[in-house]
């Protein structure tokens, strides 16, 4: 059978551009010492992007899930980044060569998960934190690439440790903090010990989310901060292990603080940027002094030129300073990065990622340079010359499902989880979409698919309960003359006994397809709203395309094959291997149909010729399940999506 | 259905901005002139002494026919056609060159050329007359030429038949070998007998298809899942017939 994955005659499909960052890693923004370059996860892969040019972009990827913990060296020579994975595997630890971009080092040694890696100030070591079911810290050692030695993370009675950080005074010593856990640590190479001592917080529990070391700047103030969920800050002098102060006293931080990152000593004190789990973003300065009795006077203050600056909704969880901190960019739990001019303070919006799976993408008609997309409750406008969202709209709890625009582009159907087809339209103010109409109850277990005829009047919508449903828009005025717009049902077709994964509309407007999940293929006839033929499969149908001039339709499903059937009998022309490992999540036809793309569980998109039937490219890069897939309509272009939220533009070849 | 002035997506699309180029205002070319012109012109009576020029230096003395104009070069005149010209005729006083003899043996050579030379044939010639008068035989047409015989240039007789008869030789023996054959081959299929049997074998197929067609998606009892199966065995094997069949061409059947 022709299409092995081994064919020797495939070529890679070349990568134009990645919009993607998973926001949720602690501290995984980061800012490469030699000022050019930013470092972020996005699902298994790392990213370095260079912020001085048009963003270009190079992929670590070696991890086999998730990245959760990455840090660089301080003189820019190594990554290195901890991965999770399942319950009872273990997890790498990759170390990785900046300027060769290759992994150098894998380690494998704490279980489950990697909660934390930090280099040591000349980089001698790495330090390496363990995530719940580990509970230990490994240091390496950096010359033989060997362990040196390792402990558990914290005292029996205390709970997890979550963060790490490494003086910047000596090699030797780092600090562990966690729940109601915070000890600094000096690592005796010679007996291969590495000795904990716990710090005295008196009477405070806290659980300590992000840890900065200001060791360095004052001779006799060798401290370092710690935030903690409480939404307050400690600070801890690091020889004495006692707990100096802590600020603010009454008026704490909101939903706790994230991350800290210190910028320079001022006058006023301790010049820091603090981040909060409600997205505020602050540039406060903390003065100390001393007075008699040994008791300690701090007054702890905003910048006095500008005012905390707030991010709507979601928890900051990295500052990334470039350099000494004239510029500063900002990661959000929400998949944002914003960068800081530190002088006037103002943010620029810099780069907007989806946050969860991307369940849809769409190209309006004809048009290359616009695609929607929809996550979670959003569904996202974005322009792919420059990479940039354009406009949002953002509907609460809620999933969007499916996408379909009409071919004037005036309306955009959407299917909701919830079980209702709302149509969006745009405001003629700003362009914002705005919500027109609401089908209520249009399924029964949500919407699972929709789409739009040719002249964009009638939407056939699938559930989650096998309906499939037709639906024709009417606009009218109402006694005011306002517009308004009504669906009325037309048609509901029940025959399928399991979720409608797609539907698609042949070109005539007068047959549909819908792939479902209960192993079959209906093609149906939509003036008369009933079943022409259907295609039997033992499979979960995921997705469907017209080939051949609409004489035949492929389908793909959790079976590995790609089926080719006669839309006028059914039958069965040919079966192709499409995968050789894991479900065939969506495929996608040109428009000349002579061509076709296909991307699932393998991560891999695969590009066949239609007649042939063979792979001609793979491309390779998605980090998770790709969910979707589009060819863009000048076939210049094709872009994915994957369940970690990345959009992957590639240069789609000639074939 | 949608009055034209709703905003679209498509006007999401950044238009790039192309500003009306405006054609250049126009200048007279003569405009530099003019202002030269203008003010070069000016104050030509406003002369205070003698025009200010360099004092000519005692090196630089006048020199004899520096004033004279300086002509180009004399050439040579030349025809165009000097290099093809003929030698001149000789003149009335040039002596030719005298007391030239060859060293040729005139009698000697004469001699051996005639003793060695080829006689001559007489020509060919009939008399006509009694009165002995003789013609030119080549031209009379009496002297057979062999390009004008009637059969030149074609393949002789025998040559042809000798061909016929290893072809006829070569005939008998192929029909006798094909008749040795066909009394010991299998049959072969027609060409109709091949096509009925895959008609029989589509109409089959179709109405079991259309059986199939009509079964219900779910197929929750024992039967309707027998049915279901033994169907789909039918069908397949119907199609590995066909395919069979459809595959060759000449089908032998053996006895």
């Amino acid at each position: 059978m022709a299409g092995e994955d081994d064919n020797i005659d495939t070529k890679d499909l070349e990568l134009e551009r990645i919009i993607g960052f998973n926001g949720k890693v602690q501290s995984g923004l980061m800012v490469h010492p030699d000022r050019e370059h930013i470092v972020y996860p996005l699902g298994c892969n790392i990213i370095i992007e260079d912020i001085t040019k048009e963003a270009k972009q190079c992929i670590l990827s070696g991890h086999t899930n998730d990245v959760t913990c990455i840090d660089i060296s301080n003189d820019g020579r190594y990554i290195v980044s901890g991965q999770e994975t399942f319950m009872g595997f273990k997890a790498i630890i990759t170390l990785w060569d900046y300027a060769t971009k290759k992994a150098i080092q894998k380690w494998e040694l704490h279980k489950v998960k990697v909660q934390a890696v930090a280099f040591s100030k000349s980089g001698k070591y790495v330090i390496s934190l363990g995530g719940q079911d580990d509970g230990s810290v490994v240091v390496w050692d950096m010359v033989t690439k060997e362990p040196i030695c390792g402990s558990p993370a914290q005292v029996e009675s205390a709970g997890i440790t979550t963060c790490l950080a490494t003086s910047k005074v000596s090699d030797e010593v780092f600090v562990t903090g966690g729940d109601n856990t915070l000890r600094v640590w000096t690592i005796d190479k010679e007996n291969r010990k590495i000795r904990p001592s716990n710090t005295n917080l008196g009477g405070f529990k806290r659980s300590i989310t992000c840890i900065e070391m200001v060791d360095d700047q004052v001779e006799d103030m060798p401290y370092f901060f710690c935030g903690t969920t409480t939404g307050d800050i400690l600070c801890i002098n690091k020889s004495t292990n006692i707990l100096q102060f802590e600020f603010p006293g009454k008026d704490k931080f909101c939903l706790g603080v994230t991350a800290i990152s210190f910028v320079k000593m001022t006058d006023k004190g301790f010049n820091m940027l603090i981040g909060t789990g409600s997205g505020i973003v602050g540039n406060y300065n903390i003065s100390v002094c001393f007075e008699k009795g040994n008791k300690v006077k701090t007054v702890f203050k905003h910048r006095s030129d500008a005012k905390p600056w707030k991010h709507c909704e979601s928890a900051i969880t990295s500052i990334a300073k470039r350099g000494a901190g004239h510029q500063f960019f900002v990661g959000t739990d929400h998949s944002q990065v914003y960068k800081f001019q530190f002088a006037d303070y103002s943010a620029d919006l810099i780069k907007t990622c989806h946050s969860c799976p991307v369940n849809d993408i769409i190209f309006p008609f004809g048009v290359a340079q616009l695609i929607l997309t929809c996550q979670e409750g959003e569904i996202r406008v974005w322009d792919l010359t420059t990479g940039r969202e354009l406009r949002r709209f953002v509907l609460a709890n809620k999933v969007c499902n499916a996408l379909a625009i009409s071919r004037d582009g005036k309306i955009v159907v959407s299917g909701w989880n919830d079980g209702k087809i709302r149509i969006l339209g745009f405001k003629s103010k700003d362009l914002s979409l705005e919500l027109k109409h609401v089908v209520m109850d249009a399924h029964n277990k949500g919407v699972t698919a929709v789409a739009l005829t040719t002249r964009g009047d009638q939407v056939i919508s699938g559930g989650g309960d096998g309906m499939v449903r037709m639906w024709e828009i009417i606009t009218f005025m109402d006694h005011t003359g306002k517009k308004e717009m009504r669906a009325d049902l037309r048609h509901s077709m029940k025959e399928h006994k399991n979720c409608v994964s797609e539907i698609v509309i042949a070109s005539s407007d007068k047959e549909c397809a819908s792939a479902s999940g209960d192993g079959t293929t209906i093609i149906w006839d939509l003036t008369k709203g009933s079943r022409k033929t259907v295609v039997f499969a033992n499979t979960l149908f995921k997705s469907v395309c017209y080939g051949e001039d609409e004489h035949q339709i492929i389908t793909c499903g959790t079976d590995h094959k790609i089926g080719y059937w006669e839309t006028y009998d059914g039958s069965m022309i040919r079966e192709l291997e499409g995968a050789k490992a894991g479900a065939i999540n969506f495929m996608d036809i040109t428009s000349d149909q002579k061509a076709f793309a296909t991307g699932g569980e393998e991560k891999l998109i695969k590009l066949w010729r239609y007649r042939e039937g063979e792979v001609t490219h793979v491309g390779k890069g998605h980090s998770a399940n790709i969910s979707r897939i589009r060819i863009a309509p000048d076939n210049r272009s094709l872009i994915s999506v994957s369940e970690d939220g990345a959009i992957l533009q590639w240069r789609f070849p000639a074939v | 259905m949608f009055s034209n002035d709703e905003p679209t997506i498509y006007n999401l699309l950044t238009v790039e901005e192309t500003k009306e180029k405006k054609p250049k205002a126009y200048t007279s070319k003569f405009r530099q002139n003019v202002k030269q012109e203008y003010t070069s012109g000016r104050g030509g009576a406003k002369t205070m002494g003698p025009a200010k020029v360099t004092a000519p230096q005692p090196t630089d003395y006048l020199k004899k026919h520096e004033k004279e104009p300086q002509l180009p070069k004399k050439e040579e005149f030349k025809y165009p056609d000097d290099n093809r010209k003929k030698p001149s005729v000789p003149k009335n006083n040039d002596t030719p060159l005298m007391g030239l003899k060859t060293t040729k043996n005139f009698i000697s050579t004469n001699a051996v050329e005639n003793i060695t030379a080829v006689p001559k044939l007489p020509a060919k010639k009939f008399a006509d007359t009694r009165n002995g008068d003789v013609q030119n035989l080549i031209p009379s047409g009496y002297e057979p030429v062999f390009v004008h015989k009637k059969d030149f240039g074609e393949v002789p007789m025998y040559l042809t038949k000798r061909k016929e008869e290893v072809a006829r030789a070569q005939e008998e023996y192929d029909q006798y070998i094909s008749e040795q054959i066909r009394r010991t081959a299998l049959r072969q299929l027609t060409y109709d007998e091949r096509q009925a049997i895959i008609d029989g074998l589509k109409a089959n197929w179709e109405d079991i298809q259309d059986q199939y067609q009509g079964l219900s998606v779910v197929t929750d009892t024992a039967p309707k899942k027998n049915r279901k199966e033994r169907m789909e065995a039918q069908m397949k094997q119907l199609e590995r017939d066909i395919e069979l069949f459809e595959k060759h061409k000449v089908i032998y059947i053996g006895n």
